[in-house]
Order: structure tokens, then C-alpha cells, then sequence
């Protein structure tokens, strides 16, 4: 297991901040009851686009759907994000996620149709799913024991999905 | 950062030094990325102009608004190792959220954001990579004050939008803080060390109206001034786990001379960090994984390592005044 998520350091060469919000905490019951839908899937499609009288830019990230955790949405699912860019100008909304097709994820969504949802309390609502070498996916775990929430704790090593779901479905019997 | 929990911390990082366990890094700042490379989002006009949105909500009017947000500009503004200005203009009927070419604040009613309280966004030319504009909407779905005391039943506008505007200037999220699962349910944030820490310390609270070294150190590092380059030091070196490097750590150095914590990340494959604005002197240094929040809130990047145990490194680290320290490494073991 130590071996295997040894992969999750992963990719990305450098990591270039943009966050800037004030949120107001959740715990991980919490997401999952506010969330109307719950998915894994893989990123197939972003596109920004003006909306609002042509106001603001806004992207709409289309999930193909592996597992529906909670929920019914059907093969693919479209997630609704701050930001985006369209034509010369970019627009970024500091600490609200974005996306890029063929990524992994795991998504707490909430709004109700006919409104595209957007991930729940934004940032809060993502988790992505890193690839180990033989191919399976880990996330990272969520804070459940009451208490402080140590970093670095060893007993909150990242887990794969499969267990992730199981958290998620154990999480929905406590307040569905 | 209350006495407590800094207290806390400080015992926490000597209990690790008598270990001889290993080290870590503080603030962070906005970048963006075209095609001539990435560079640190700032302000390049000497003074930025900004309007208050006309609309109030209950139990803050329009004007009550625009003078809790310049306060909070005057916040930053008063930083004595920062130069930066900023300018009422008016109000406006504009809202937040609007791409219009002004930098505008305001309240603004987003329900589909319900456990956002306030948020910034850029609108950047994505050629040459400057700012067009900066808008801050505060949620109107929430219920807010403008007491100088704090309201118990209602978040504190004026907090909110110190964090905020240090976004404005360019500043990110800052990790110094710590947070508990209720036995009751829920999540509360215990303590933390900068104002620019993204969860809300909750009603009534206005301790962040009031920004803390990282802070501080965060705003200098953007716009110095005041002797900031010639009087403060930084810390270079690298988080290691395994012989390679640590992406996206969180490093803490703790001043043994003051108790100030300043922290950063390491931003780069290689496991390098370097924290800047320390005041000259010896620091203890910690590094611990972001595993415990939403890592969308500090990186827009994935590939975010979060599978090692906290460590402290085993010496102490010197910040030279208008210098770097020599690099160190802080070794971590996974999990």
C-alpha cells in the first residue's frame, strides 16, 4: 500500500496558486447530505462560456460517469464552475476548482434540476483521483474521527476508491 | 494565532527537535501563466481604484458597507513593509460578478455558493497575463455585521473582507490554521495563524480583522518597502520523501526569538521552498502534508503529495538579514 501511493506525488511541475475565498466548514457527513448527487467519473469536456446577459465567464465541465455513489444521473453528468476563458480574457474565481478533460474525480454536487450543479461549497466538493502505477485510483481521506484533525496522521493514508465509496454510502446512512 | 494554540505549536516543534525528527515551510501568492512564462499576480498602477456596490442587505446598509471595506484596505495599506494604495471611487450599481473593467465589492446573492461567504475574482488578459479587474462579492445568503464588537449571530463583514482583499492584492490561501470534527457534528476551525487561512473562524468572530506575520510577511514579499528586501531574510531548501521531492508540503518556520510562524509550500517537483520576510534570526521548521482540506482551495494544480507524517528539521535554520540561508533538506517518511 506504502508503495503503491507513493505514486500520488505525481505530475504537475509546478503548482500555481489561485484561491480566494472564505468558507464556512463543512465535515464530511455534511457534504455528502447536501449533496444531491455523488459521482465518480472521468472529465470528458470543458467549456467556458459568458453567461448571465453575457456578464460573467463561467465553464461547464462534463463528467462521464464510471459510478454513481448517490443519486441517478445517467452516463454523463455536467458540473457548473466559476471561470473560464473566452475569447482574450480569463476569468478566475481564487479557490473555485477547474478542470481538464481526462482527469479522475470524485464530485459532491448540489443544485437540482433543471440548474446545472456546481461541486458543493466548491472546492470542498472535489476529490481527485490519482493513478498508481498498476492503475488503481487513491484519494485523499476524509477527516472523520471527532477530535482535532492532525496533518500528517498515519491512519489517514490515501485510500482507494473503493473504499471512498464505502465512506461515502456509510456516511449517507448516518443522515441521508 | 491565539496564545493557546500557538503555545501548543511551540511544544509540539520542541517535542519534535528533542525527537531529532525532520523539518518544513508559509504564504503563498497568486500566479498566472502565458505563454512568456508564469509570473506572481500584482498590481502594476501606484494606486488601485475600486467602487462599493449600492446594494445593502439587512442590517448593513450601502454605506455602512463601503466603510467596513475601506477600513479593511486601510488594513493593508498600514502594512509598513508593503506599498500599496488603493482609492474609493464611488458607488455603483454594478454587480460583484460583472465583467465590466471595474474592480467592484458588494454583496451579491449566490445560493448555489451555500458555504461560500465571500469570494475574489480576477478577470486577467490572458496574453499579456495584467489584471483588468478584481472583483469581491460578500454572499448575501448570509447574514452579516458590522459591530464593532462582532454580532454572535452574524459573520463580520470587516473579517471577511480583509481576507479577501489579500487576495485582491495577489496573496493566496495560507495553511496556518487548524481544525476539529465536533462530537455533535460538524467542523469548527480551533485556531489559526493568518488571516489569509480560507474557513471561517465563525459568527461573531472578528479576530481576523487584524493580519498576523504570515500575513504581513505575504503582502511585504509582493509590494516591499520600508527596508522589507534589506532588513528580512528567507529560508531555502527542499522536503524529500524517499530521495525525491515533495510537491505541495506546507512548511512552517517558527521565530525561536518571537514565537511568529510564517509558512509556505514547496511549489516545485524538486520538493524546493523558500520563505521570505523573516525577521534575521533562527527558526524551527516543520513540515506536515495538506491532508486535511480541500487542496483545491491552495493549488489550482493536482499531483499534490499528502502521504508523509509531519516532521521537524533536526537543526535550526538561520534567516540572514538581506540574505537566504544555505539550502537544507527536511527528509519525511510516508505514512
Amino acid at each position: 500500500m506504502k508503495h503503491a501511493v507513493g505514486v500520488l506525488v505525481v505530475l504537475v511541475l509546478v503548482a500555481s496558486p489561485m484561491s480566494a475565498m472564505v468558507l464556512v466548514p463543512a465535515d464530511f457527513v455534511d457534504m455528502v447530505s447536501g449533496s444531491q448527487l455523488v459521482v465518480y467519473g472521468r472529465v470528458i469536456d470543458v467549456r467556458s462560456q459568458m453567461v448571465g446577459d453575457r456578464r460573467t465567464i463561467e465553464s461547464v465541465v462534463t463528467v462521464s460517469v464510471a459510478q454513481a455513489i448517490k443519486g441517478d444521473p445517467g452516463a454523463t453528468v455536467s458540473v457548473r464552475v466559476p471561470g473560464g476563458v473566452v475569447g482574450r480574457y480569463r476569468r478566475v474565481m481564487v479557490g473555485a476548482p477547474s478542470f481538464r478533460p481526462g482527469e479522475d474525480v470524485v464530485l459532491f454536487l448540489s443544485g437540482r434540476p433543471p440548474a446545472i450543479p456546481m461541486p458543493f461549497g466548491l472546492s470542498q466538493g472535489v476529490y481527485r483521483v490519482a493513478r498508481t502505477a498498476d492503475g488503481r485510483g487513491l484519494v485523499a481521506p476524509p477527516p472523520l474521527v471527532e477530535g482535532r484533525v492532525v496533518r500528517g496522521d498515519p491512519a489517514r493514508a490515501p485510500m482507494d476508491v473503493t473504499s471512498f465509496v464505502a465512506q461515502v454510502k456509510a456516511a449517507m446512512e448516518r443522515r441521508p | 494565532m491565539t496564545r493557546h494554540v500557538r503555545g501548543a505549536i511551540a511544544a509540539l516543534m520542541a517535542a519534535a527537535l528533542t525527537l531529532n525528527v525532520s523539518p518544513a515551510y508559509g504564504y503563498l501568492h497568486l500566479s498566472v501563466t502565458t505563454a512568456s512564462g508564469t509570473k506572481a499576480l500584482v498590481w502594476k498602477t501606484p494606486r488601485v481604484r475600486w467602487f462599493a456596490s449600492d446594494r445593502g442587505v439587512p442590517g448593513v446598509t450601502a454605506s455602512q458597507f463601503q466603510a467596513e471595506i475601506a477600513q479593511a484596505f486601510a488594513t493593508w495599506e498600514a502594512v509598513p513593509t508593503a506599498s500599496i494604495a488603493f482609492q474609493f471611487v464611488g458607488f455603483t450599481s454594478a454587480s460583484p460578478n460583472d465583467e465590466d473593467g471595474l474592480t467592484v465589492l458588494g454583496f451579491d446573492s449566490q445560493p448555489d455558493l451555500e458555504r461560500v461567504l465571500g469570494a475574489t475574482s480576477f478577470v486577467l488578459d490572458d496574453v499579456t497575463g495584467e489584471i483588468v479587474e478584481s472583483d469581491v462579492f460578500f454572499n448575501a445568503i448570509f447574514t452579516w455585521s458590522v459591530s464593532a464588537a462582532g454580532d454572535p449571530t452574524r459573520f463580520d463583514l470587516q473579517s471577511v473582507a480583509v481576507h479577501e482583499i489579500g487576495h485582491v492584492l495577489g496573496l493566496g490561501h495560507s495553511a496556518l490554521g487548524e481544525t476539529e470534527i465536533r462530537p455533535e457534528g460538524g467542523r469548527r476551525v480551533l485556531a489559526s495563524g493568518a488571516v489569509m487561512f480560507p474557513i471561517s473562524l465563525g459568527r461573531g468572530a472578528i479576530a481576523d480583522r487584524t493580519l498576523q506575520p504570515d500575513d504581513i510577511a505575504g503582502a511585504s514579499d509582493l509590494y516591499p518597502d520600508g527596508g522589507f528586501t534589506e532588513n528580512t531574510g528567507g529560508l531555502l531548501g527542499r522536503v524529500l520523501l524517499n530521495g525525491r521531492g515533495v510537491l505541495g508540503a506546507h512548511v512552517e518556520a517558527m521565530s525561536v526569538a518571537t514565537g511568529a510562524i510564517i509558512a509556505g509550500f514547496s511549489l516545485r517537483e524538486s520538493g524546493e521552498f523558500q520563505i521570505r520576510g523573516l525577521a534575521p534570526g533562527a527558526y524551527v521548521v516543520r513540515v506536515e502534508p495538506l491532508d486535511d482540506a480541500d487542496i483545491e482551495s491552495f493549488f489550482s494544480a493536482t499531483g499534490v503529495d499528502i502521504n508523509f507524517q509531519a516532521a521537524f528539521s533536526p537543526r535550526l535554520a538561520v534567516a540572514p538579514a538581506g540574505g537566504t540561508s544555505e539550502r537544507f533538506d527536511v527528509t519525511v517518511r510516508p505514512k
